[in-house]
């Protein structure tokens, strides 16, 4: 009970702020594991990562620009913008491509996946050799957001990030259902498959690189596709699988604060063996179950 | 003659730069039953991909008198990972005329109730998609694209890789919808017993050739060589065509 009050006390943001970042990725998931572009979650981690790394090269001062708008910047998330938005403009260009490959019979969606993968690490390790800020290690740490640092601004940007995706996805469930379910088909009769799969992979960019900004890609990749698996194994009905993936992607990750916090361990990988052990158990019982 | 529905001037199709069919002039006129054969990778997808909108004729234009679509897809195409119901499935055909913001309602309801009777499937409302047979899967696929009430019913290999009573059943609720409900359907099929006995016109579909026709006029021994690179007999019994390989013996 003394670790709980503690938690409560010392990172009542982080706890919450997990908790919405799992729901967003157990929803965000189930779209993506189910359209089968597991590697998209991946590659869009790395990429904001990479568009992280690149707000530390200061090629453009945007704190400086936003001061001229608004007259100050002392609210803290003015200080993190840069890096905000550089990930989701990276995610945002990586997205719109994608967007539009799923015609061409040239390539596979995972190899064109694949490709951006690895530009977006090398890509990364090269800004960050370029960044006149720290060393190496150094800035590789702060690349990657970590839950505990969650503080009121990354909390609320995460909040206006469910709001936004759950709103969407409820919003223009019919057209998103079809266009992910069969595109062709959707757009034969009648529904514009180009313009909706754009918005949904602007969405689904959107929000894999905020959460990876704030929670760290091991985190936003493992609760994109464990929470949405566990879904999948236990439902019958597609409403259930996204119930549950929301469901698992937010109460984990508070659980796995707790567990970190008593045995002393990071709180991310900790969120992510407890996911996985979690699946594990539902995926033993299904066999048994047959 | 029928109304005129869809027409296609001097159409070259293709994909990026590379063209598959050049100089493409026919037309599709209502209560048409036309059926669409060539071999493997002969263009027929292309071809309705480009009809239906999906992919820009590399040349040419193509004139369309507002037909409504419905379309069925090679089963395989679609395999969802979530557990969709038939009714699901099915009530997508309903989406595109609720309007962007729209819910299902009872006229919605009814309509996909129906299209699942029309096609013998309506016990299988609630099932899973994903837990149907072939024969059963393709039903819902139809069902889906009836529920759009479409003007022109646009079947891609719908028989691909059934046995043979579901096969042969699912060519007869083809025919049907044709002959009862006076729907225009275009059958894509690379089995040209398929179309043989049961579309009024032909098109005959190669890299180098394009044919197309009422099928007394199209369906030759000749035509299909070139179709096929190979020798066929085409012999009417009792109405019926049988076409038989003459390397067969």
């Amino acid at each position: 009970m003394d670790i709980v009050n503690q938690l409560l006390q010392l990172f009542p943001y982080a706890i919450l702020g997990s908790i919405l970042a799992g729901m967003i990725c157990g929803f965000l998931g189930t779209f993506v594991v189910s359209q089968r572009v597991v590697f998209l979650g991946a590659t869009l981690t790395q990429v904001a990562v990479a568009g992280v790394a690149f707000s530390f090269l200061h090629f453009i001062n945007l704190e400086k620009f936003i001061s001229g708008i608004f007259g100050s910047t002392e609210h803290s998330f003015f200080h993190n913008f840069e890096p905000i938005f550089y990930s989701l403009v990276f995610a945002v260009i990586v997205v719109l491509i994608f967007s539009q490959t799923y015609r061409q019979k040239v390539l596979t969606q995972d190899g064109i996946l694949g490709i951006i993968f690895v530009v977006a690490v090398a890509l990364r390790i090269m800004f960050i050799q370029k960044s006149p800020i720290a060393e190496v290690s150094e800035v590789e740490s702060i690349l990657k957001g970590d839950i505990l640092f969650i503080g009121q601004s990354q909390f609320y940007t995460l909040l206006g990030i469910f709001i936004f995706t759950f709103g969407i996805f409820t919003v223009f469930q019919k057209q998103l259902k079809f266009v992910t379910f069969d595109a062709d088909s959707a757009s034969a009769h009648g529904i514009n498959s180009r313009l909706w799969l754009l918005i949904f992979y602007i969405v689904v960019g959107m929000g894999i690189s905020l959460t990876t900004r704030f929670v760290g890609d091991v985190f936003t990749f493992a609760y994109l596709i464990i929470p949405s698996s566990i879904g999948i194994l236990l439902s019958k009905k597609v409403w259930q699988v996204f119930l549950i993936a929301v469901i698992v992607g937010g109460i984990i990750p508070p659980i796995s604060i707790f567990l970190a916090f008593k045995y002393d361990f990071s709180s991310g990988p900790t969120a992510v063996v407890t996911a996985f052990v979690l699946f594990l158990i539902v995926y033993l019982y299904k066999k048994i179950k047959g | 003659m029928e109304k005129e529905i869809i027409k296609f001037n001097d159409v070259t199709i293709g994909y990026g730069k590379k063209k598959i069919i050049e100089n493409i002039t026919v037309s599709i006129y209502e209560n048409d039953f036309v059926g669409i054969v060539g071999p493997n990778g002969a263009g027929k997808t292309t071809f309705l991909r480009t009809l239906l909108g999906n992919l820009k004729p590399l040349s040419g234009s193509i004139v369309k008198n507002s037909p409504r679509f419905g379309y069925v897809p090679q089963r395989d195409t679609v395999q969802p990972l979530l557990p969709y119901t038939v009714e699901d499935v099915v009530m997508m055909g309903r989406y595109s005329l609720m309007g962007v913001f729209g819910k299902p309602t009872k006229k919605d309801r009814d309509a996909v109730d129906a299209s699942l009777s029309h096609v013998g499937i309506h016990h299988l409302k609630s099932y899973n998609y994903n837990s149907l047979s072939g024969g059963q899967r393709q039903r819902t696929l139809i069902a889906r694209a009836l529920a759009v009430e479409p003007s022109i019913l646009i079947l891609d290999e719908p028989t691909n890789g059934m046995d043979t009573p579901s096969h042969y059943s699912l060519l007869d609720l083809i025919s049907g919808l044709h002959d009862k409900n006076k729907l225009t359907i275009l059958l894509v099929s690379h089995l040209l017993s398929d179309v043989a006995n049961g579309v009024k016109r032909l098109i005959l579909m190669e890299k180098a050739f394009f044919q197309a026709g009422p099928i007394e006029e199209v369906l030759s021994a000749e035509n299909l060589q070139k179709t096929y690179s190979s020798d066929f007999h085409v012999n009417k019994i009792d109405g019926e065509y049988i076409i038989t390989s003459k390397h067969r013996n």
